[in-house]
């Protein structure tokens, strides 16, 4: 949205007694600069501070941490394994994309005023959505769409209510269409048609 | 004694100028929302309207969008306002309705239903780009308590200051032009994009758990519904033709039945996309999001001949005052379309009309 950007010059205070009371409150307030929570985005408001230097450093590192973070695949919580791929949920897509290979479509959600980005990626047998964590693309939920994948633990479509309790035991969350289990804060839920599983769906924390 | 009155001034002028400046930074450091993120300024432009509206739209980006009060002026004579914003939750619907109604009377409200999936607020940062722009009032009050999520403060929205002071660093050019005054950024609180990406790989939506509406939906639908039939308003209930995110069976049956209950109109508008001539490959800006101008006249000229024809709205075209209202607005919204055209390198059949052809 460049076409609406118009730049106007800075106006300048007249009392210097006011601006030095400006300065010292604003010296205070810098003081809690420290971005303990950050403002909802203003777009590219950022740019006139930040010098590009800055912002090199700063995706540099970023860029790191995320590499780090993709090397140490947390396997905490439920992991679904797709031709030896570990997934869960939270887990940076960075380094998931390559090991997966293409997906088969995928698309992409801009949130509204731009919040970031949610994307769906669509393999053979499941999806995996993201949600945006600063730069990085996290796992929000995997569903398994068909029978040609199944949890770990191998559950697929084509079993039944009976099956999900002897693959994972009776401390589940029932409701009239699903049964939940939780593990480490993630979620593994069935959707069920009757007795029959329609969908399996593993959830970050982040849905709730 | 003469000493005592001297400190006292001077205590009294410290006192003042503490305050002034606190308000200063205060004004500085609150986002102005009129560079790249518009959307947070479309709730109080609202305010600087003449309030004289036939039609107030409210609900979320389903409703800023993909509808053009220009058109629905231009083609049918209809005055229209939309008083939508990003992510805007039923309640705050309902609360921007009421706050709507303590300055004018409209003959219609017309509620996108997207927003009845949530029971709590998903987001502090839409939060505030929907209650911020709000007048004070206890709509407002009423708007923010039900709208918080644990972690805000209700202080926070009095004093903006104590939310947004880390916005110290973030300072632009804008932050110190816009300071005192603001700058329009829609058009009827119609936000315009003219761009194409045209709707491809749009996901089916994944099975939910439960497909049922919950209480606080419901409680706002029903304050809203009541709020209308109180004010002789009609309520109009749409869906806009947005392909994600995915709209359910379950959920339109739910709309349907309640549409149907109350004697209200419910306009699926997915399901009325090909009747409209909607092309979603031509219609788009974002793979089938919300629509692009193309898509959102489209829309709006269904509509005003609905609002028209069903609804029994009045071509006002006949009001001078209006006219003039509109021909300037109208010379804004052209002025845009033309700018957007040449921003994106698009070619337009261009057919300017009066305001009150």
């Amino acid at each position: 949205m460049k076409f609406m950007q118009k730049r106007e010059k800075i106006s300048h205070g007249k009392g210097k007694g006011m601006l030095s009371v400006g300065i010292l409150c604003l010296c205070l307030l810098a003081g809690c600069g420290k971005k303990e929570e950050s403002a909802p985005a203003v777009g590219a408001e950022t740019d006139a501070v930040e010098t590009e230097e800055m912002r090199g450093a700063a995706e540099e590192n970023v860029k790191e941490a995320e590499t780090e973070e993709t090397k140490d695949i947390k396997e905490t919580g439920y992991v679904f394994e797709s031709n030896g791929v570990k997934l869960t949920v939270d887990m940076n897509m960075e380094g998931i994309l390559d090991r997966l290979g293409e997906p088969n479509s995928s698309y992409e959600q801009p949130s509204c005023a731009a919040q970031g980005i949610a994307k769906i990626y669509t393999y053979s047998g499941f999806e995996i959505e993201t949600y945006p964590d600063g730069d990085a693309d996290l796992i929000a939920c995997i569903v398994l769409k068909d029978d040609s994948v199944a949890t770990s633990e191998g559950i697929d479509l084509s079993m039944t209510k009976e099956d999900i309790i002897a693959a994972y035991g009776l401390d589940y969350e029932e409701s009239e269409t699903s049964m939940v289990y939780e593990k480490d804060g993630t979620k593994l839920c069935f959707i069920l048609d009757g007795e029959d599983i329609s969908s399996i769906e593993y959830d970050s924390p982040v849905l709730n | 004694m003469k000493q005592k009155t001297e400190y006292g001034k001077k205590a009294v002028l410290s006192i003042a100028a503490v305050g002034i400046s606190l308000f200063l930074l205060q004004r500085l450091l609150v986002p102005k929302y009129v560079d790249d993120v518009v959307e947070g300024a479309f709730i109080r432009e609202y305010y600087k309207e003449e309030k004289d509206f036939d039609v107030i739209f409210v609900g979320d980006c389903e409703v800023y969008e993909n509808f053009s009060p220009a058109v629905l002026w231009r083609d049918y004579g209809i005055n229209s306002y939309i008083r939508g914003s990003a992510e805007q939750y039923i309640w705050q619907s309902y609360y921007i309705l009421e706050d709507t109604l303590r300055y004018e009377m409209p003959k219609a409200v017309i509620f996108n239903v997207q927003s009845l999936q949530f029971e709590n607020a998903q987001s502090e940062a839409y939060n505030r780009m929907t209650l911020e722009g709000m007048k004070w009032s206890p709509s407002k009050v009423n708007a923010i308590r039900a709208s918080m999520k644990p972690e805000e403060q209700f202080l926070d929205y009095v004093f903006p200051l104590l939310r947004y002071h880390t916005r110290w660093s973030e300072l632009t050019s804008s932050d110190f032009a816009y300071l005192f005054r603001t700058k329009r950024v829609s058009h009827n609180g119609y936000y315009m994009r003219v761009d194409v990406k045209p709707a491809e790989n749009v996901p089916e939506g994944r099975p939910l758990k439960d497909y049922s509406f919950g209480e606080n939906a419901w409680k706002y639908l029903d304050l809203m519904r009541e709020l209308c039939k109180k004010n002789d308003i009609q309520l109009i209930l749409i869906k806009a033709p947005s392909l994600y995110p995915h709209w359910y069976d379950q959920w339109d049956e739910q709309v349907a039945d309640y549409a149907g209950k109350y004697d209200l109109a419910y306009l699926n508008f997915l399901e009325l996309a090909d009747e409209i001539g909607i092309d979603y490959s031509k219609d788009t800006y974002d793979a089938g999001l919300h629509m692009n101008l193309s898509g959102a006249e489209k829309l709006s000229g269904y509509l005003g001949a609905y609002l028209t024809e069903q609804a029994g709205m009045k071509n006002r075209k006949g009001e001078e005052k209006l006219c003039e209202i509109w021909e300037e607005k109208l010379e804004a919204y052209e002025e845009e379309k033309q700018r957007q055209y040449q921003f994106y390198g698009i070619k337009e059949d261009f057919n300017e009309r009066s305001s009150c052809d």
